[in-house]
């Protein structure tokens, strides 16, 4: 569900995402995204260690590059804080979504989030939405059903429709042993975004995706797998943290970017219908 | 956005991409007088191609009843009220084409359909508009009237599918105008499901990409009808190939029937897609409905078919429909002969306009028995 901005001065959300922290501490905020030093880095986003650190509040806009999009503004602003330990970054986002949207199917649509950094840190960003070619983004991406898969959900369709019957599928017939090689091949058939290495729903091990990117419609699979995370619903939405590799190049000493966007399930955004930010600061603080 | 030509509704229009019509264009013609609404194409397509985990609900190929049918619930009705009727002037369609109606922000005009919108394939079905009452169906005419409209992919020229996908992940195929989503490439954001106004691409919920009917392209590239052609008990269904009006061949099956002789049409080409599937009109309907749905050419093209059996050509060509599973892409009539052939001008087919009859005596003297007529 959208919160209407009408429904949102400022320092209520600053209130109630300070709560969402879960600390007694005064939140630290800052005007830039600062990862402030950590032994460990916390993969669950409820881990008492994110009260150590900084928050930046992101005011999200339109995605408006490209059709089809958005023209009423949803999420309005969603709070990010950071942790490094020195070979990889911590992000802990969250913001406000009455409705949990987890359930692929027709016409539904999920809650989604994405973490975005420039490949090479160079005097002026590439362009905020997506990249532009030869100059790549990195995107690490966080989705609602792929969390609830790692949770435990099943990979049949009664996890997703409880009421549906199945007669007969041709590939669990009887002459076909389960699990054998030709079963396999034969259920594969019927899957053909599973036969060629993309099937975007189903089993997974970790709820992000990494992705590569050089301006809109270019999202591609990364050749390596350099983040993981982990989401969970808070009273007010989503917490979810992605933990990357450290950016090439970022040091205490010398800054790089960062933006964000986010989908609300409920509002059937997906793809280019997203409300994300511009290029924030990415500064590392050196440990004390 | 580009201007094209649609020559289906006479003047040029709005297409998000500029135009680029394929060497050769896929195309069929469907005869709705002839269905029978057994929905065997609709069993040949699903055990084919969508028997498949999160494929349940998938009718790449379904037939419904019209007035009362649809699927998904009320496709076509939701678009024509959201259209507010658009006029045609003679050939030519002056009202918006879903692409000129496009909203800010979008790149077709549409709507979404829900989950539940997909929870009844039959509703309507075999339903009267009007009810039949005290023996009514005793008299002829008959008063009330429904009829089975069988639906495919269109392979529109101008896909709607194709213009909505941000990521370009849907392409048509250069060698035969087949309009397929790159599973590869498809992310799941369904945004073919909302622009295809024939709601014929469908997201798998079990897979996260969107799918849809392939017009059996294996097949094709091997010179074989699809799967809903060849099993189509009612023979409704020729598969071939398009030209465009100016380009129309008097050899080529489908150009004959929607260009020259003008008795097949598109199903509403008021939409602006081009779609490559047309009908023989149902000629029970009152055809301010059918004008509706097929555009401005339904009275002629009844009037036509109506006479097929004063019309050697016509009947004939019309008799080659089911009569092979090859793609007849030429045809000829010679006497009371009708020969469909591939694109080498091999014969595939040979048939008899009017199949003998042989009547036998029910006694039969050599023997000095009676026989029944029972094989
Ligand atoms: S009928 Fe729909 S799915 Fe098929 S090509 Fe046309 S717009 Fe695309
Ligand atoms: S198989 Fe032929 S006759 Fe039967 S429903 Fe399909 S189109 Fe109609």
């Amino acid at each position: 569900m959208r919160i209407h901005s009408s429904m949102l001065a400022v320092p209520a959300i600053l209130l109630s995402l300070g709560i969402l922290n879960g600390c007694g501490r005064k939140a630290e905020r800052t005007n830039e995204v600062v990862a402030a030093s950590a032994a460990r880095l916390p993969l669950d986003p409820l881990d008492p260690a994110w009260a150590e650190a900084p928050g930046h509040v992101e005011k999200l806009i339109l995605q408006d590059l490209v059709e089809p999009r958005l023209m009423k503004a949803s999420t309005p602003e969603i709070l990010v804080e950071a942790l490094t330990s020195g070979s990889e970054i911590a992000f802990r986002l969250s913001w406000p979504d009455e409705a949990v949207n987890d359930l692929p199917g027709a016409g539904r649509f999920l809650d989604q989030c994405a973490v975005q950094i420039p490949r090479a840190i160079e005097a002026d960003a590439p362009a905020p939405q997506m990249g532009e070619a030869g100059r790549p983004v990195e995107i690490s991406f966080w989705r609602a059903d792929w969390q609830a898969s790692v949770d435990g959900r099943k990979d049949n369709i009664n996890a997703l429709f409880p009421n549906a019957a199945i007669d007969h599928y041709p590939f669990e017939a009887k002459p076909l042993d389960p699990g054998s090689s030709d079963q396999k091949e034969m259920a594969t058939r019927y899957a053909p975004s599973q036969a060629v290495g993309n099937r975007r729903v189903g089993p997974r091990e970790t709820p992000v995706e990494d992705l590569l990117a050089e301006g809109p419609g270019t999202l591609s699979p990364a050749p390596a797998r350099i983040s993981r995370g982990m989401g969970v619903r808070t009273k007010e939405g989503w917490a979810v943290v992605i933990i990357r590799k450290l950016p090439e190049g970022l040091t205490p000493r010398r800054r790089s970017a960062v933006a964000f966007a986010v989908w609300q399930g409920s509002e059937q955004e997906a793809g280019a219908r997203k409300m994300r930010s511009g290029w924030v600061p990415l500064a590392l603080r050196a440990a004390k | 956005m580009a201007r094209v030509y649609n020559w289906q509704i006479g003047r040029e229009m709005s297409y998000w991409y500029p135009g680029n019509r394929p060497q050769r264009q896929f195309a069929a013609v469907f005869d709705t007088n002839k269905c029978i609404a057994c929905q065997t194409c609709t069993l040949a397509c699903k055990t084919t191609w969508t028997s498949g985990k999160g494929q349940e609900y998938m009718l790449w190929n379904n037939v419904e009843t019209k007035p009362y049918g649809s699927y998904p619930l009320a496709w076509d009705l939701n678009l024509l009220k959201d259209l507010n009727g658009g006029k045609w002037n003679g050939k030519t369609y002056e009202g918006q084409t879903i692409f000129e109606s496009a909203a800010a922000g979008e790149r077709v005009q549409s709507w979404r359909p829900k989950t539940e919108d997909y929870s009844y394939p039959n509703v309507g079905e075999d339903d009267c508009a009007g009810a039949v009452d005290y023996g009514m169906s005793m008299d002829l005419p008959h008063m009330n009237w429904f009829y089975y409209l069988a639906r495919i992919c269109n392979h529109c020229t101008y896909p709607a599918c194709l213009a909505s996908c941000p990521r370009g992940s849907i392409y048509k195929r250069q060698e035969d105008g087949i309009v397929l989503v790159d599973q590869s490439r498809c992310r799941g954001y369904q945004e073919c499901v909302k622009g295809c106004p024939y709601k014929k691409v469908y997201f798998n919920p079990m897979t996260g990409t969107s799918e849809k009917c392939i017009a059996c392209f294996p097949k094709i590239e091997q010179g074989i009808q699809p799967q809903c052609f060849v099993n189509c008990i009612g023979k409704i269904r020729m598969a071939g190939f398009i030209n465009t009006p100016d380009k129309a061949q008097a050899e080529n099956p489908i150009d004959y029937l929607v260009h020259l002789r003008k008795i097949a049409l598109p199903l509403y080409p008021q939409f602006g897609l081009e779609p490559n599937v047309y009908y023989i009109p149902p000629v029970h309907v009152p055809p301010p409905f059918l004008r509706q749905m097929f555009g401005p050419g339904v009275d002629a093209a009844i009037a036509a078919y109506r006479n097929s059996a004063n019309d050697p050509d016509l009947a004939g060509l019309l008799s080659l429909f089911g009569s092979s599973e090859m793609l007849m892409t030429k045809w000829k009539r010679q006497g009371e002969t009708v020969t469909g052939s591939n694109d080498k001008g091999q014969p595939m087919v040979s048939i008899p306009m009017k199949e003998p009859v042989f009547i036998r005596p029910a006694y039969d003297k050599l023997y000095q028995i009676t026989r029944t007529n029972c094989p």
